[in-house]
């Protein structure tokens, strides 16, 4: 195993805590902006899909624009391919890591104007981006996401569990989890070619274990925060836009670690 | 005009009967028949009761389905009363098998069907 300046280590696993979150896995349709929801394509729906993320924590900021596709293999299956550019404070900026990604609805219980569904989502973040681009390591994502729509309320709950691989330069990142709880309301009930407008709120929460290096446990590193992210929804017929802005609410990390001041998150999104 | 014909054929189709003439029968019931068909009517519209219908948004995937099925003039949405409302053309037909399958791969659940002919403009 190759050893490493310190000072790399640590810039490693320091853009992995944000990227991790930007990257943990875009929402669909209506689904929560951070959170994950049970949302699948239908069959053969393609969609196109442009992400705008910015962040910031301390001194550090991160703009991350990604541009996705996905296609409905059936309508309780969709898989898609992701490709972010980061713009990253200290003149770094490229194409990042390449995610691939899929959701498979495994229940769903229809009523007249209610959709109430069950969904497992999986993710790999594949080491393709450059130097101070990604995250050096292959990483993968699962997680179960549940949720109701109807007419005027939408609430969602899901969990995920993020392994992260083991970088080229021997840092072993801690793996994370994240939970969303999630409600929203239409104050109005439009019809189907009219504007549409959801409102919701979000609670994110996000647990990093420790990272480590040759076995030692890196002092600054792991730990929790937890956001109130705020959201809006806004549809005609088979175009969205999306937009929120998550704020920390609480934050418990290990070391001298700069919490995060904010993220905020953009969303278009074309069905066809 | 379905309106119409329907009448013709089932004052003919009496008059027949009541003769007991199976010649009448035999010769006049296919022109009449072929004259009461769909052919002269404007097409059928379906009235499908559609559950999880929550989101305009979301129901893009029924439109889409439906554009794309050959014979389909037009689609409604209802999103309140979960109702879906498909045209179609003249002599086009969509068998209630097809409808469900549309539907479900759309990613919601076909409730019932009601089948109207329409009167040609």
């Amino acid at each position: 195993m190759k050893r490493v300046p310190g000072k790399t280590v640590r810039a490693g696993w320091w853009s992995f805590g944000v990227l991790a979150g930007l990257l943990a896995g875009p929402a669909a349709a209506h689904d929560p902006v951070f959170g994950l929801g049970p949302h699948t394509l239908f069959k053969e729906g393609v969609e196109i899909h442009l992400g705008l993320d910015r962040s910031e924590a301390g001194a550090r900021q991160d703009t991350v624009t990604t541009l996705e596709l996905a296609y409905g293999l059936t309508s309780n299956w969709t898989v898609r391919a992701e490709l972010p550019y980061v713009d990253r404070s200290g003149g770094v900026d490229g194409a990042g890591d390449l995610g691939v990604a899929t959701k498979y609805r495994f229940w769903r219980r229809d009523r007249l104007g209610e959709q109430i569904s069950g969904s497992i989502f999986g993710r790999l973040n594949l080491d393709t981006a450059g130097e101070g681009r990604g995250r050096d390591a292959t990483d993968a994502i699962v997680g179960v996401a549940y949720g109701y729509e109807s007419r005027k309320w939408y609430r969602w709950a899901a969990l995920r569990y993020r392994y992260n691989g083991e970088t080229s330069t021997g840092l072993d990142r801690g793996d994370k989890v994240l939970v969303d709880l999630v409600g929203g309301i239409r104050f109005r009930q439009s019809g189907y070619l009219e504007p549409d407008w959801v409102w919701m709120l979000e609670l994110n929460g996000e647990q990093t274990g420790r990272s480590r290096l040759d076995g030692a446990t890196l002092p600054d590193s792991g730990g929790s925060e937890w956001f109130l992210s705020p959201g809006l929804m806004w549809t005609l017929r088979n175009f969205a836009l999306k937009t929120g802005v998550q704020f920390p609410v609480w934050s418990d990390l290990d070391g001298n670690q700069n919490a995060s001041d904010y993220r905020a998150r953009l969303e278009l999104e074309w069905h066809m | 005009m379905a309106y119409v014909s329907n009448m013709v054929l089932e004052v003919f189709t009496v008059a027949i009967w009541e003769k007991k003439s199976m010649l009448w029968c035999s010769c006049l019931m296919p022109v009449l028949l072929w004259w009461s068909t769909e052919a002269w009517a404007g097409g059928v519209q379906y009235e499908l009761r559609v559950d999880g219908l929550a989101c305009p948004f979301c129901s893009y995937g029924i439109e889409k389905k439906f554009k794309k099925t050959p014979g389909v003039t037009g689609i409604e949405f209802d999103l309140e009363r979960g109702l879906v409302i498909v045209r179609t053309a003249e002599g086009v037909e969509l068998s209630e098998e097809r409808l469900q399958q549309i539907v479900a791969d759309s990613g919601f659940t076909l409730r019932g069907v009601k089948r109207r002919l329409l009167e040609s403009p």
